[in-house]
C-alpha cells in the first residue's frame, strides 16, 4: 500500500487488453442463433406496452397488434434499422482523460449495480442501501485503475421515486469518471437525467460527442419490453445518449431450459429495442447485453452462477454478429455470504472469458447475493480478481535483456540470483502483489479481507476526487428539487 | 464392507485453445535453453547419471559434477520422448491416455499436516491420512490421478513407500509418486507396481505408478532424486521433472529469464533419461514462482504468477513432451476466498493451454496442509471449468424455437415438456445453492465438509486381491528391513496438535 498521507492522484485506467481472442461459437452457429431470433421476431413477436413504441414500429412496417401491444417485425425491417447503429463509439466522462472509446481488443469494466442492502462499512450492520452508499462506492471506483466507468453501485432508496435521479447526482459529484445507470425509467426521470447530464457535458452538442452518461434497460422474459424503460430509452437516444437492452433469461421459467434457446429468445429481445431506436433515431449509439441465468429445480429461485455456466459469454459473439458492441454480464457471485470461498470460485474466471469473447464493456465488480449486497471491502476482492486476469492477457516480453542467460552464466549452478546487478533492477517489477500476499508489520501475509478493508480505508482518506465546479453542483440539485416536486 | 463403484472420470476437454506465446516467443526461449545447456550446465552429483551423459557425448567435468550438452545433442535425445503415451490405472477404466485432448488433474501431494476430519484439529499427518485421501479422490470424477496427498510420517525413511500401499489399497486410479527417492527406494516401488499391473507387458503399457522428480533452482539436480528417476524409466514407469525455480532469488527476477533457467533444468532430466532409456516416457513440469521481495518466499499465485504455468505447459509441448501443470496451489490458510480465487483462474487458463494432466486438489498452505473438504471445494471449481470450458449445442433442438413460439411474450417456461426434459440436464452445483432452513442456501463449506465425512465413511472402491494386497506387504515389510525404517508410534491419529 502507498505510504504517502494526503491526496493521491488517481491511477490511469487499466482496461483488459488482449490479442488473444476465444471464438465460443463458430460463425455457422453464430448464424442459426440470429437466424432464430429473426423467425423469432418475425413470427411470435415481442410486446411493447408502449403507445409512442407501438407508433414506431407501426410507421416503418412492422405488423403492429394495437389490442396485445405484440409486435411482429420482418427479418429486412431488422436489418435496415440495425444499419445505422454504430459499431463503436465515445462514453463520455467528466474528465475527457478518461473519455472511453469502444474499440477491439480493449474491455472496459464497472462495477455492478443496483444492490438494496448494505454491510455498512462502519458498524458492519446489514441495512437497507442509501445514496451515501452511492457515494462512497463513486469514491472508491474513481480510485480503482479496474473500474473504467461507474454503475451506482446501490439504490438510493432514502430518495423514493427520484432515486435514480439522486444516484446521479451522487456519482458525478465523487467520480470523474462515466456513469452508466440502469434505473433512469420513464420518459419523466430521462428528461431530468438528460438535463443532469447536460449540466455535465457543458452543451448539447458536446453531449452527444462526449456522452458522460449512458444507460441500460432490462427488458422482461419472455419477449416483453417494460413500458417505462422504452421510453426513456427513447428520450436518451434521441439525444444521443448511449442506451443498451439487457435481457436476462432464467433457463427453465422464463426461456426454454436449453442455452441456445435462451440466447436466440433473448437476443429477439434485445434487438426488438435495438431495432426500434434506429428507427426512432437512426444513428443513436446502442449497445447489447444478455444476462442469462438458470432456475433451481427445487427451489426455482434464481442462478447466476450454475456449475455449467459455457458460453457465459457467447453472447458478446451474438452481438458482435448483428455489429453492436456488448456489455458482458460479470462478477455478481449467488454467495449470500460476504468474502467467502463462493464469491471468489464463481466469479474468478469471469474477467478473463469476457476479455477473450472480446465484450467492448463489462459488468460489474463489487457485489453479492447476486447484485443485491454491498460490501464495501469485496471491491477491492473482486479487483485482485480483475488483476490478475488483466496480467494474464497481456504479452510476456521475451528479448536478450529478459532471458538473462548472461546474468544466468554469471550464477551458474547452484547459486542464487541475489547478489546480481540484473536482479536489482528487475525485482522490483518482478513481483505483482496481490491482495494474498500483503504483509502485515510482523511480516507475515494479512488475511485478504483485513487488507481490503484497510484498502477502502486507505483510498478513502488520501484520494479526493476533483469536486464537480460549484454552478454544476448547484444545477444538479436545482434539477433534483424539481424533480422531486414533478415526479410523487 | 461391499466395495462401491468408483464414478467414470470427468476430463477437461477445452472446446477452445489459446496460444500464449507467438511462434518467435518460442524459439527465443527454446535457444535461451538451449544456450544455458551448452555454455552454463547442470550441476548433476550422480557418478550414475555423469556416466550416462559422458557416453552419450555431453561435456562432463567428473570433479565439478557439471554437465553440458550441446544443442544437437539435447535435441537428438529430445527426438526419442515420446509426445503421448498412456498412464495406466488398477482399473482399466481409469487408465488416462495423454493424447493431447483432454485435461486429468491429480490431488495435491506431500503435504506434511491434516485437519483431522474428526477432532478438526491439526496435526502432524500419518499414512491413515494418504488411505483416506485416497478414498476421497476415488469417489471424485474429477481426480484423474492420485498423488499420496501427505506424507505417511508414521513411517520415516520408508514413507514414500507406505505412501504407495495406502494408494493402491484405497483407489483404482493411476498413482503418481513425489516422494520416492534413490535406487533402493524406487527398485522397491517398481515391484510394487509390477504386482499391481500383473505382468510385465502391463507394466511398460499400462503403468499404474510414475514419478516426479524435483530439481533444485539453480540448475542443479539432486543425486537421489535423478537415480530414483533412473530407475522408473528403465523399466518403462513415466517419470516427469518439476522445476520450482524462483524469480529474483534461485531465478531471474524477469518472467522469461525465470522461465528459461526452470526449462533447462527439466530438459537436462529428460535428456538423460532419453540417453540411457530412449523412448521412455518423460513429462515436463515447469513451475517458476516469484520471490516476495520482503520474506523471500516463492509465490506461485501473485498476480502474473499464473501465466508462468501456462507457459510451462507450451514450453513442455515445444519440447515435445506432455506436461503436468501447476493448478490450485494456495497459500491460503482455511478454505475461503483466496483458495478459490487463486485456484479458479489458473485452472482455467492452463486448459485452454492445453495441459494433459496438472496437480493438485486438495491442500492449502502452500501446498502442506491437507483439508479434507477443500478436496470437494477445488472439485466443484474444476467443474466450473470444465463446463465453461466446453463448447455450445446449437442444435434445432437447443434452439427451441418451436418451445419459444408456443409460449409466446408474457408466458413462461415451466409446464412445457421441453423444461422437463432439458432442466434436468443443466448441471448445478452440489456445494453452493444448497436450500437450508428458513429459505437461504448452506455455507458450501460446510456442505463440503459434511460430503468429504461422508465419503471418508461409506466409500470403499474395489480391494485389491487378497494375493497382492499379501504382496505389498511383504515388499514392504522387506523394505522396512533394507532401509532401516519402523513404525513410528508417536504419531498416531492423536498426534501433535
Amino acid at each position: 500500500m502507498e505510504e504517502s498521507l494526503g491526496t493521491v492522484e488517481r491511477p490511469p485506467i487499466e482496461p483488459l487488453r488482449t490479442d488473444y481472442h476465444l471464438e465460443f461459437l463458430t460463425s455457422e452457429q453464430l448464424n442459426l442463433v440470429q437466424q432464430a431470433t429473426l423467425t423469432i421476431l418475425e413470427t411470435v413477436g415481442v410486446r411493447f406496452p408502449s403507445e409512442k413504441a407501438l407508433a414506431i414500429f407501426a410507421e416503418h412496417g412492422a405488423q403492429v397488434d394495437w389490442t396485445t401491444q405484440v409486435v411482429k417485425i420482418p427479418p429486412d425491417l431488422v436489418w435496415k434499422a440495425l444499419a445505422t447503429a454504430p459499431r463503436y463509439f465515445t462514453l463520455g466522462a467528466r474528465d475527457p482523460a478518461l473519455d472511453l472509446r469502444l474499440e477491439e481488443g480493449v474491455t472496459y469494466f464497472t462495477t455492478d449495480g443496483c444492490g438494496v442492502e448494505t454491510v455498512d462499512f462502519e458498524t458492519g450492520q446489514r441495512r437497507n442501501s442509501r445514496k451515501a452508499d452511492v457515494a462512497l462506492m463513486a469514491h472508491l471506483s474513481d480510485y480503482l485503475s479496474s473500474v473504467a466507468f461507474y454503475w451506482p453501485m446501490v439504490s438510493a432508496q432514502d430518495f423514493g421515486l427520484t432515486a435514480p435521479l439522486h444516484e446521479l447526482e451522487a456519482s458525478w459529484n465523487h467520480t470523474v469518471k462515466h456513469v452508466q445507470s440502469e434505473t433512469i425509467m420513464g420518459e419523466v426521470p430521462a428528461r431530468y437525467a438528460l438535463e443532469m447530464s447536460t449540466v455535465i457535458a457543458g452543451t448539447r452538442e458536446e453531449l452527444r460527442q462526449r456522452p458522460p452518461f449512458s444507460l441500460v434497460v432490462c427488458t422482461i422474459a419472455p419477449l416483453v419490453q417494460d413500458k417505462d424503460g422504452i421510453e426513456g430509452a427513447l428520450v436518451l437516444a434521441k439525444a444521443g445518449i448511449p442506451v443498451g437492452f439487457l435481457a436476462m433469461p432464467t433457463l427453465g421459467t422464463t426461456a426454454p431450459a436449453t442455452l441456445a434457446g435462451a440466447f436466440a429468445q433473448g437476443d429477439a429481445e434485445i434487438i426488438s429495442a435495438a431495432v426500434l431506436m434506429q428507427l426512432a433515431a437512426p444513428g443513436a449509439p446502442v449497445f447489447h447485453s444478455m444476462m442469462h441465468a438458470w432456475a433451481d429445480p427445487r427451489t426455482g429461485g434464481y442462478v447466476s452462477y450454475p456449475l455449467d455456466s459455457r458460453s457465459r459469454f457467447a453472447p458478446v459473439e451474438t452481438a458482435h454478429h448483428w455489429g453492436l458492441p456488448s456489455l458482458g454480464g460479470a462478477y455478481g457471485t449467488d454467495s449470500q455470504r460476504v468474502g467467502d470461498w463462493q464469491s471468489a470460485a464463481e466469479v474468478a474466471l469471469d474477467a478473463f472469458m469476457v476479455a477473450l469473447a472480446g465484450a467492448e464493456f463489462a459488468t460489474g465488480i463489487g457485489l453479492a447475493n447476486t447484485y443485491t449486497l454491498l460490501y464495501p471491502e469485496q471491491i477491492i476482492l473482486d479487483d485482485d480478481l480483475y488483476q490478475r486476469a488483466r496480467y494474464y492477457m497481456s504479452r510476456v516480453d521475451v528479448c536478450p535483456e529478459t532471458l538473462a542467460v548472461d546474468t544466468i552464466r554469471n550464477v551458474g549452478p547452484g547459486g542464487h540470483f541475489l547478489g546480481q546487478k540484473h536482479t536489482r533492477q528487475h525485482m522490483r517489477n518482478s513481483l505483482k502483489r496481490a491482495v494474498t500476499h500483503q504483509l502485515n508489520e510482523a511480516n507475515q501475509y494479512q488475511d485478504p479481507h483485513t487488507y481490503a478493508r484497510e484498502r477502502v480505508s486507505w483510498i478513502l482518506e488520501n484520494h479526493h476526487p476533483e469536486p464537480l465546479d460549484p454552478a454544476q453542483q448547484k444545477e444538479l440539485s436545482r434539477l433534483l428539487a424539481e424533480a422531486g416536486r414533478e415526479i410523487r | 464392507m461391499n466395495h462401491m463403484e468408483t464414478p467414470a472420470l470427468q476430463p477437461i476437454v477445452p472446446a477452445y485453445h489459446v496460444e500464449i506465446l507467438t511462434a518467435d516467443q518460442r524459439a527465443q526461449l527454446q535457444a535461451a535453453t538451449l544456450k544455458i545447456l551448452e555454455d552454463v550446465g547442470v550441476h548433476c552429483p550422480s557418478e550414475k547419471a555423469l556416466q550416462i551423459y559422458a557416453e552419450h557425448g555431453a561435456r562432463v567435468d567428473f570433479s565439478r559434477h557439471i554437465v553440458r550438452l550441446d544443442p544437437e545433442l539435447t535435441l537428438g535425445a529430445m527426438s526419442y520422448a515420446p509426445r503421448f503415451y498412456t498412464m495406466g490405472a488398477r482399473h482399466p477404466d481409469f487408465d488416462l491416455r495423454l493424447d493431447g485432448k483432454a485435461l486429468y488433474c491429480a490431488t495435491d501431494g506431500c503435504g506434511v499436516e491434516t485437519i483431522d476430519l474428526s477432532t478438526r484439529r491439526r496435526r502432524p499427518s500419518i499414512k491413515e491420512d494418504v488411505a483416506m485421501g485416497a478414498r476421497l479422490a476415488d469417489n471424485l470424477p474429477e481426480i484423474g490421478f492420485y498423488w499420496p496427498i501427505v506424507s505417511a510420517q508414521d513411517h520415516r525413511s520408508t514413507a514414500p513407500l507406505h505412501e504407495l500401499e495406502a494408494s493402491f489399497n484405497n483407489t483404482v486410479k493411476h498413482i503418481q509418486s513425489e516422494t520416492v527417492m534413490g535406487e533402493p527406494s524406487a527398485r522397491y516401488a517398481i515391484e510394487m507396481a509390477r504386482v499391481i499391473a500383473g505382468d510385465e507387458r502391463s507394466l511398460r503399457g499400462r503403468p499404474p505408478l510414475s514419478l516426479l522428480v524435483c530439481c533444485i533452482a539453480p540448475l542443479a539436480q539432486d543425486k537421489e532424486g535423478m537415480e530414483s528417476a533412473l530407475a522408473f524409466a528403465e523399466a518403462g514407469l513415466p517419470v516427469g521433472f518439476m522445476s520450482m525455480a524462483n524469480a529474483a532469488s534461485t531465478a531471474p527476477a524477469t518472467l522469461a529469464g525465470a522461465l528459461v533457467t526452470g526449462d533447462a533444468e527439466i530438459v537436462a532430466a529428460m535428456v538423460l533419461i532419453q540417453m540411457a532409456y530412449p523412448g521412455a516416457p518423460v513429462f515436463h513440469s515447469l513451475l517458476p514462482g516469484i520471490m516476495h521481495p520482503h520474506t523471500g518466499a516463492y509465490l506461485g499465485s501473485a498476480w502474473e504468477g499464473t501465466i508462468l504455468y501456462a507457459i510451462g505447459v507450451e514450453l513442455a509441448h515445444l519440447w515435445g513432451v506432455p506436461t503436468l501443470a501447476g493448478i490450485f496451489g494456495t497459500d491460503a490458510l482455511a478454505p475461503g476466498w483466496q483458495s478459490a480465487g487463486d485456484a479458479a483462474s489458473s485452472l482455467l487458463l492452463i486448459a485452454l493451454a492445453g495441459a494433459e494432466t496438472g496437480s493438485g486438489l486438495g491442500l492449502l498452505e502452500s501446498c502442506t496442509l491437507f483439508y479434507p473438504e477443500e478436496m470437494l471445494l477445488d472439485a466443484d471449481i474444476y467443474q466450473r471449468v470444465r463446463y465453461e470450458a466446453a463448447g455450445l449445442d446449437t442444435s434445432q433442438e437447443a434452439l427451441a424455437l418451436d418451445v419459444i413460439q408456443a409460449v409466446g411474450p408474457r408466458g413462461h417456461f415451466l409446464r412445457h415438456p421441453h423444461t422437463r426434459t432439458y432442466l434436468r440436464q443443466r448441471a448445478f452445483s452440489n456445494l453452493s445453492g444448497q436450500p437450508a432452513p428458513g429459505g437461504d442456501y448452506q455455507d458450501p463449506a460446510d456442505v463440503a465438509r459434511i460430503k468429504a465425512e461422508w465419503i471418508c465413511a461409506n466409500h470403499r472402491p474395489l480391494p485389491l486381491e487378497a494375493s497382492q494386497q499379501a504382496e505389498l506387504k511383504k515388499i514392504l515389510d522387506a523394505a522396512d528391513k533394507e532401509l532401516g525404517s519402523s513404525h513410528s508410534s508417536s504419531l498416531d491419529r492423536r498426534g501433535v496438535d
